[in-house]
């Protein structure tokens, strides 16, 4: 300020002064001005910032980058407008070139500078390619920036998710910040032992045996890399302290380590048995209790995720706002639809054919054909598309590396429920009676006055739309397509055959088993490996007891 | 059963047998030049595949609309191996030796291109073929339109192993069970022990065609990856149906590109048709074509394919165009090139014409037939996922760089 | 089994006259071939191995016949032993290539492999290789059986059993390790017993001898079936338990013509590989093997003329209709399958009964 009054002053007693004190009182309104509008005059800072994102060469953008953050944490800059710039950036949306860089979204174009619309029409469509290094830098930027601007917002975990994994970029102090600041509470943890990857090298002992203490109570084979490092770069000279407490945080962390792996396997185990159950347990109805050999059960499981896909795409039309729940919503129309295509199955083919299984095989098989060709020809060959409800996407970190993904929980979820359903209907309803009496003896049900035929129909109908549920549970997981159905086949039969035919309970034990021991073996020689001796163990259990896990008595 | 119905089902038999002479007979007309395709329209390969038949149709439409080659009109004669790999063997010694077609465009995998290939060792015919491969063979009977390993996956290795690309020092292999993949994996072992890594910087998996449950792998992978040694990428050589499963459960798992790049070498815009690729933003591929090159000629080529489909109301999204199809494409009008230069159709009068030609290939690169063997030169372009199921163009070549048909690493 | 009740109703035993004259057509046949051959006049090359390949097919479904529709016991699984012939012979076609050529297979090359694995040895001599084919093929079906027929495992149970395990064969034999192509299989054979595949000659030598070769099955087998073996194995199909009550060891019965359809597939498999260029896994996809009862189960179980008309029939139309047509193929093929099962419990021998049943009014 005092050089401006000199500088207004001086061309008073200069030649020309009078010129020069008109450009000084511009300065010098401008200035005031300037000062009432705090946006233009910390517009400097954006202009250099934005200047360095936007110039050539991706070392140029990272300087960028950091300095933006320096801004933040002095102050200079506003946190939310750091997070609208990474943001643009990473969505190629900030145009350089020209005199100024834009911000283009769908509708407006604003002024990279101070975030105003403008009438200015930008110079090329899209930003510059966005390359792994950058974007790295760019997730890191916008996850502490937004920590900073929303404290306690909706994004908070994501971000801190973004921080953890790229600790070694982090800016300590902007985190520091991020800590105290009151909304961040439920993230504030998260941020210390981000904090401690950083304070691992800090000269203060103390510092490191807290921080050291810190990583082992969060056990993961990132901070074991991180501790075993700093073991493999400890002098013999080096507090003993210090090494005794990275002793125990080292075994913490590996006891843990184990922990998750093994819990990490049961679940697989539980995700892949609860798949084989669902694709089994249509077949354990028809075959198990009826005796009809289903080739096209595969078939009757693809119409089920075919439904929900119809599903999917009328809500689109329909109901838009109710597309999230178009899986639950589709339960019922994939279990009616599949089973009508079953029962009409049934009552035209397999009816004649029930005393002679082989030919049941062979016409079943054919109406599988039908069933892919039909389906390709209507539909076309291609992987359907399914949306993927936000329920069901990603999955929650327990511990330890074990991630517990939400799609394979809803099968697992959704397999007991279908299990404990079947079992009702089963035993305690008077048509799950009429189905185990026709099971264990037809001709002598028939003679009691059951109505056989019918029950015949229903129970085909019946297990038919179960497989049409095991389609539609197996939609987020596996790609759909006419061919999906043969993948199932085999699999579906051992799991019936072992659990011991006709008993919904022994399907259940046996998928167990079978997804247990697959993924047991699987990382040890391979996923071909695994099937393989799966079926060879069950091939060589079925030798010893044909009748399977739980023998049903009956006479067929 | 009793002799007439013995007669009558020998009759059958033997009409059924003798049908297929009898259908081509009428076909050996003097004035239409037939080309034969090998694309499967069924099986695990029928949804990329399939396409093919279609692009084949329309560059022979197109050159039909100029007056044919040599005057004479193309026809296109489709068949379906149904992804059998014996299938293609038996269908293309149908087409060269009962329909006399002129050349073969046909295979995908290089499973099925190895089963055609004794046939037209055998036969001297003439196979296009549109893929990019492992490269190690260099028979006269294939024209090999699409590039070789040095061409197409170094490149990209190159990039992702600089300081922009990640630096990466350690890689996962995963791939599908079958020739290509292990052939790349040899290749790209051989290439970083060039540059000074050894084996504990990588794995190596592969699973069965049509492949699905990748929990166990992922699993794996992840633990990998944080093992200290440097970034780790993903060098993904699945196909198919299990490349989409792949991408699925790595989204679900929530690892992204800026995690462990994954570098998915025959990932098209076609198999991120039913993904959502927000999550997915940053992984890699590469190919001689990418659909959002930017050259007057793609666009053109993208509207003819787009006009094309709809009103043959083929079952292909009309917005998608893949790099095989393009290469089929220039493979039909190099054939049609070489054809009129030499003056004839026969394949060994083809096979001398085409050295030297070139082709204003949809890319933007003129493509080039070298005189020493039946390799295309083609441009090269690394793609990157954007959020649009396509690939943005992360870098590509200055001109196209000759094939090297057998790598100095395998 | 209710189903054998259904089978003979009123119908004739097979007569053994029809099997005989079907032989005496084919080798006719087959000597037409090999004049053709050697002599350099006659239908295409490409028309000689088209009837060659079918030719096995038909054996196939033969093999199949004898133990389904004599014995009773449905395989779903016949492509192994199919594909046992097929590979071994393939093998034996790869090391005499490579002790000419000195270079291991393509197969190999790609794995980092330099020279052929020991159980190649000894392949180079092809008798070697036609006996370990068969031994090998029948030391399978007698393990298989054994272990199934002991435990008394029999109808669907049997017939799941087997396509277990042609499944599990096929996912061994899609793995490049084990030094049998993989997935890419074993293609690129130049020459079996010296003579070059590519030429016309050899062409119609092997299809001649693939002609021949069923014929002499059909003629040797018909006279199995209506000896007093296949008395016996007609009243296993019929009624097993009685046959058993009456004293007689079902077990070794089973086993015996278990173990001879089996080699009869095997011998198929070493027909077919040569002259289709190329084996690979996919011949032991479950499917295929399920296709081989479709052709039996249309062309006339039970007869082995009906079941190697079904194999000609079907092959013939799948070869037709799939480059004519290959849309409507499957459409085809299953309401075809569909009619013949639900109205034509024994195949198309029985349209003509059927049909005179249905003139006079009487029905099924």
């Amino acid at each position: 300020m005092r050089d401006l009054v000199s500088l207004a002053l001086r061309p008073l007693t200069q030649p020309g002064g009078l010129a020069r004190f008109w450009r000084g009182l511009g300065a010098v309104t401008m200035l005031i001005v300037a000062s009432a509008n705090p946006v233009l005059a910390q517009a400097p800072v954006q202009k250099r910032v934005l200047g360095e994102l936007c110039a050539k060469g991706v070392s140029n953008q990272v300087k960028g980058i950091t300095n933006l953050l320096a801004s933040v944490d002095a102050g200079q800059v506003d946190p939310s407008w750091g997070v609208e710039i990474f943001q643009a950036l990473g969505d190629r949306a900030l145009i350089c070139g020209g005199d100024t860089p834009l911000i283009v979204s769908e509708d407006t174009v604003r002024l990279a500078t101070t975030l105003e619309p403008t009438k200015r029409s930008p110079e090329k469509k899209q930003g510059a390619f966005v390359n792994l290094r950058l974007r790295s830098q760019l997730d890191m930027g916008v996850a502490i920036l937004r920590l900073l601007s929303e404290p306690g917002g909706p994004t908070s975990a994501a971000d801190l998710e973004q921080l953890r994994k790229r600790a070694e970029i982090a800016p300590v102090a902007l985190i520091e910040r991020a800590v105290a600041m009151p909304g961040n509470e439920a993230v504030a943890e998260g941020l210390r032992d981000i904090l401690a990857v950083a304070a691992l090298e800090d000269p203060d002992p103390a510092q490191r045996i807290s921080a050291i203490k810190r990583l082992a109570e969060a056990p993961s084979a990132r901070n074991l890399t991180l501790l075993l490092n700093l073991r493999d770069g400890l002098s013999d000279a080096e507090d003993g302290a210090i090494k005794g407490e990275l002793s125990s945080g080292i075994n913490k962390i590996r006891f843990w380590l184990e922990v998750g792996e093994v819990s990490a396997t049961i679940y697989s185990g539980l995700s892949y048995a609860s798949i084989l159950f669902m694709a089994a347990l249509g077949l354990a109805v028809i075959f198990g209790l009826m005796g009809v050999i289903n080739l096209a059960q595969g078939e009757l499981i693809m119409i089920g995720a075919y439904v929900t896909f119809l599903v999917q795409e009328a809500l689109k039309v329909v109901a838009p706002g109710l597309l999230e729940y178009y899986l639950l919503l589709a339960i019922p129309f994939a279990f009616v639809v599949t089973a009508g295509v079953g029962v009409t199955m049934e009552v035209t083919v397999i009816r004649h054919l029930y005393r002679r299984p082989l030919m049941t095989l062979l016409a079943t098989w054919a109406i599988s054909l039908f069933l892919i060709n039909a389906t390709r020809v209507v539909f076309g060959t291609q992987n359907l598309e399914f949306v993927v409800p936000g329920f069901l996407s990603g999955g929650v970190h327990l511990f330890a590396d074990f991630i517990v993904t939400w799609n394979r929980l809803f099968a697992i979820c959704f397999a007991l429920v279908v299990l404990g359903g079947a079992l009702f209907v089963l035993r305690y309803t008077k048509l799950g009676m009429f189905i185990r009496a026709v099971t264990e003896n037809r001709d002598m049900a028939g003679c009691v006055g059951v109505s056989v035929r019918r029950v015949d129909m229903v129970a085909f109908g019946i297990g038919s739309g179960l497989a049409g549920l095991a389609g539609l549970a197996l939609s987020p997981i596996y790609t759909v397509n006419p061919g999906m159905g043969a993948s199932f086949i085999v699999d579906a039969f051992m799991i019936v055959v072992l659990g011991g035919v006709g008993s919904l309970i022994g399907t259940a034990a046996a998928a167990l088993g079978i997804g247990m021991i697959n993924v047991i073996i699987e990382p040890l020689y391979g996923a071909v490996a695994a099937k393989v001796i799966v079926l060879l163990m069950i091939i060589v259990f079925i030798q010893f007891r044909p009748e399977g896990l739980i023998a049903i008595k009956g006479r067929r | 059963m009793d002799r007439r119905s013995f007669l009558r089902n020998s009759a059958v038999a033997g009409a059924a047998l003798a049908a297929p002479s009898l259908i081509s007979s009428r076909s050996r007309a003097a004035d239409i030049l037939k080309l034969g395709c090998l694309f499967s329209s069924s099986g695990t390969m029928a949804n990329i595949e399939g396409r093919l038949n279609s692009v084949v149709q329309m560059a022979a439409a197109e050159l039909n609309a100029k007056g044919g080659v040599l005057g004479k009109q193309v026809e296109v004669m489709v068949t379906d191996p149904a992804s059998d790999w014996p299938l293609y063997a038996q269908m293309g010694r149908q087409l060269l030796l009962q329909d006399q077609c002129s050349a073969l465009f046909g295979c995908w995998t290089s499973v099925s291109r190895k089963s055609v290939l004794p046939v037209v060792e055998q036969n001297n015919g003439l196979l296009y073929y549109p893929l990019h491969f492992e490269g190690e063979e260099n028979s006269k009977n294939v024209v090999y339109l699409n590039s070789p390993p040095a061409s197409s996956v170094l490149p990209a290795l190159e990039y992702l192993m600089s300081p922009d690309g990640g630096e990466a020092k350690r890689f996962f292999m995963l791939g599908s069970d079958y020739v290509w993949p292990r052939t790349i994996n040899k290749i790209c072992k051989g290439y970083w022990e060039s540059k000074g890594f050894d084996e504990s910087s990588w794995r190596e998996h592969y699973v069965p065609f049509g492949f699905s449950n990748f929990q166990t792998l992922v699993n794996e992978i992840r633990q990998f990856a944080s093992e200290p040694g440097g970034q780790p990428i993903i060098v993904l050589t699945v196909v198919g149906s299990s490349i989409p499963d792949f991408f699925k459960e790595i989204i679900n798992q929530g690892i992204g590109a800026t995690d462990i790049p994954v570098l998915g070498l025959d990932v098209l815009e076609a198999d991120l048709e039913g993904l959502d690729t927000a999550p997915m933003v940053g992984h890699l591929n590469c190919w001689a074509y990418l659909q959002n090159a930017e050259a007057p000629a793609n666009d053109a080529f993208k509207d003819n394919w787009k006009s094309f489909v709809e009103k043959g109301n083929l079952p292909y999204s009309p917005d998608t165009v893949i790099d095989p199809m393009v290469s089929a494409y220039d493979g039909v009008h190099l054939w049609a090139k070489a054809v009129e230069k030499a003056g004839m159709a026969d394949p060994d009068a083809v096979r001398a014409a085409s050295a030297g030609l070139s082709f204003d290939c949809p890319s933007g690169y003129s493509i080039k037939m070298t005189d020493e063997n039946n390799y295309v030169s083609r441009g090269v372009f690394i793609g990157s996922v954007n959020d649009q199921q396509a690939f943005d163009i992360l870098w590509q070549s200055e001109d196209t760089p000759k094939p090297v048909p057998f790598s100095p690493y395998a | 089994m209710t189903d054998a009740l259904l089978f003979n109703q009123g119908r004739k035993v097979p007569g053994r006259r029809i099997t005989d004259l079907l032989s005496i057509v084919l080798a006719v046949v087959g000597l037409s071939v090999l004049i053709s051959g050697l002599t350099g006049t006659g239908p295409s090359s490409y028309f000689l191995n088209l009837i060659g390949q079918i030719a096995t097919f038909g054996m196939l479904a033969i093999a199949l016949d004898l133990i389904w529709g004599y014995a009773g016991i449905l395989s779903l699984g016949h492509g192994l032993f199919f594909a046992v012939g097929g590979y071994v012979i393939a093998m034996h076609m790869v090391k005499v290539s490579y002790i000419a050529t000195g270079t291991p297979p393509d197969f190999m090359l790609f794995m980092g492999w330099d020279a052929l694995p020991s159980y190649y040895r000894g392949l180079e001599y092809s008798g070697y290789a036609i006996i370990l084919g068969v031994v090998l093929a029948a030391i399978l079906a007698f393990v298989i059986g054994f272990t199934a027929f002991r435990s008394r495992v029999v109808g669907v149970y049997f017939a799941i059993l087997t396509q277990a395990f042609v499944y599990v064969a096929m996912l061994l034999m899609f793995r490049n390790d084990t030094g049998f192509g993989g997935n890419n299989g074993m293609t690129g054979f130049t020459e079996l017993f010296g003579l070059p595949l590519a030429e016309r000659k050899s062409v119609a030598l092997l299809s001649a001898v693939s002609i021949l070769t069923v014929a002499l099955v059909l003629a040797v087998l018909a006279r199995l079936v209506t000896s007093r073996f296949g008395q016996l194995l007609i009243a296993i199909r019929d009624d097993e338990a009685r046959l058993r009550f009456l004293g007689h060891e079902t077990l070794w019965i089973k086993l015996a013509v278990w173990g001879l359809s089996a080699v009869i597939a095997a011998v198929a498999g070493m027909l077919y590989v040569p002259q289709v260029g190329i084996i690979n896994p996919r011949v032991l996809a479950p499917d295929l093997s399920l296709e081989i009862a479709v052709w039996v189960a249309i062309g006339g179980r039970g007869s082995l003329s009906g079941a190697f008309f079904g194999a000609v029939l079907i092959s013939a139309f799948k070869f037709v209709l799939t480059a004519v047509v290959p849309d409507l193929w499957p459409f085809i093929l299953s309401g075809l399958v569909l009619l013949v099962v639900v109205l034509l419990p024994n195949g198309l021998t029985d349209l003509p009964a059927a049909m005179a049943a249905r003139l006079k009014g009487r029905g099924r």
